[in-house]
């Protein structure tokens, strides 16, 4: 029985609150992964207070779940985002709005148009050399970029 | 009454300022503003225990946490925003330590501090533009989002003090924060979860009866969780392709 229960939770409810604001303001994808990080140490936060508070290692047990599942989200979501970046080079939420594939006209849909319409090429990343081409001797090098 | 929710206040304030900040004064502005939301937050919330060492200790772990995440929230480079939540992960740390959770501070900090933050800089170079980005120089509404922080800054207040703050109710008596937060009748706590007879609260030997023993099947999903996480982590990563990412 800590008599400061209080303030542990005034403090993880600021963490919260913290990672609310930067998760909704920030548009960079990554930033937006840690504000939601920021929330989960608000919670564990909570969690341990209340542990201490009961006298009870149930609070501490959950920490550890989360724990774990802030290790997987973090994992999954930073493959995620690595594969959107290299789709189309930049980290902004607000290029993934849509990530479908792009509506059928009306007359697609109503069938007096056929599928031989132009169709948007999907982005496909390309390969750019990068940096100064070596030379050996004065002859340059073939590159198989 | 209203004198309660002025930090809060405040702290939206100086988030937005230095989120908007066009000039480097401008930044300094909403930091001043910040410091002192947390000074007016410290005065006003803070319900000192009788140990001063106990009090110092989460002063100092209180506010650099909730000062670096003000800064990892607004800070304009990514870099240094993972590298300020490194330090809320350690100040976090603090506070679960003075909260007799030795084994989760250092868990915490081996998992966030030692891997996440780490991979979270390795994709932050690895997707990184030539100077700042605009998405990174240009928030989106931070007018609104500090309207709904504090709205639910102050909504979570409310609940916490349940509208008897400072009215005369002595909340460092024991009994008095157990009548507060009572635990629901009829529901026991898990057997081995409670720390045994003669041991006190807060030992490595205490959790792990706790983990291995009542949520021993929770352990093995988490782990299995783990696992998948792992391979889909490989499986959705992109291949690389002559070098480039």
């Amino acid at each position: 029985m800590t008599p400061d229960l209080n303030n542990y939770l005034i403090v993880g409810a600021l963490l919260f609150g913290l990672g609310t604001f930067g998760f909704l303001t920030r548009r960079n994808l990554i930033l937006m992964m840690l504000s939601a990080e920021l929330m989960l140490h608000g919670v564990s936060l909570n969690l341990v207070a209340f542990s201490r508070h009961y006298g009870h290692y149930d609070g501490q047990a959950f920490t550890v779940f989360v724990l774990t599942i802030a290790a997987c989200e973090a994992g999954i979501s930073l493959a995620l985002i690595l594969a959107l970046y290299r789709r189309r080079k930049t980290l902004d939420v607000h290029v993934w709005h849509e990530l479908g594939e792009a509506t059928p006209s009306e007359k697609l849909l109503r069938g007096s148009l056929t599928m031989d319409s132009p169709v948007a090429e999907p982005e496909l990343p390309k390969l750019v050399p990068t940096g100064r081409v070596p030379t050996l001797k004065g002859e340059e090098v073939k590159t198989h970029a | 009454m209203y004198l309660y929710y002025l930090p809060i206040l405040l702290g939206c304030v100086a988030l937005v300022v230095a989120l908007t900040a066009k000039r480097r004064t401008q930044n300094v502005f909403g930091m001043f503003i910040g410091l002192g939301a947390l000074v007016f937050a410290g005065m006003l919330w803070f319900e000192p225990s009788i140990e001063w060492v106990d009090n110092i200790l989460f002063l100092v772990f209180a506010g650099v946490a909730i000062g670096a995440s003000g800064c990892m929230v607004t800070s304009r480079d990514p870099v240094y925003s993972a590298l300020w939540f490194a330090l809320v992960t350690l100040s976090v740390c603090g506070l679960f330590v003075i909260q007799a959770a030795a084994f989760l501070a250092a868990a915490t900090t081996i998992v966030y501090a030692g891997a996440i933050i780490v991979t979270f800089l390795f994709v932050i170079m690895l997707a990184r533009q030539a100077g700042k980005a605009d998405y990174d120089r240009r928030s989106n509404q931070p007018l609104f989002a500090a309207a709904i922080a504090f709205v639910l800054l102050c909504a979570m207040l409310v609940y916490l003090d349940n509208g008897q703050v400072r009215k005369g109710l002595n909340k460092t008596s024991p009994a008095q924060l157990t009548q507060l937060l009572p635990i629901p009748a009829g529901l026991e706590p898990n057997a081995l979860s409670r720390p045994a007879s003669g041991e006190s609260f807060g030992t490595m030997r205490g959790l792990g009866r706790s983990l291995f023993g009542d949520y021993l099947y929770s352990v093995e999903l988490a782990g299995t969780l783990l696992l998948l996480a792992a391979i889909a982590a490989i499986a959705i990563s992109p291949k690389r392709v002559g070098g480039h990412l």
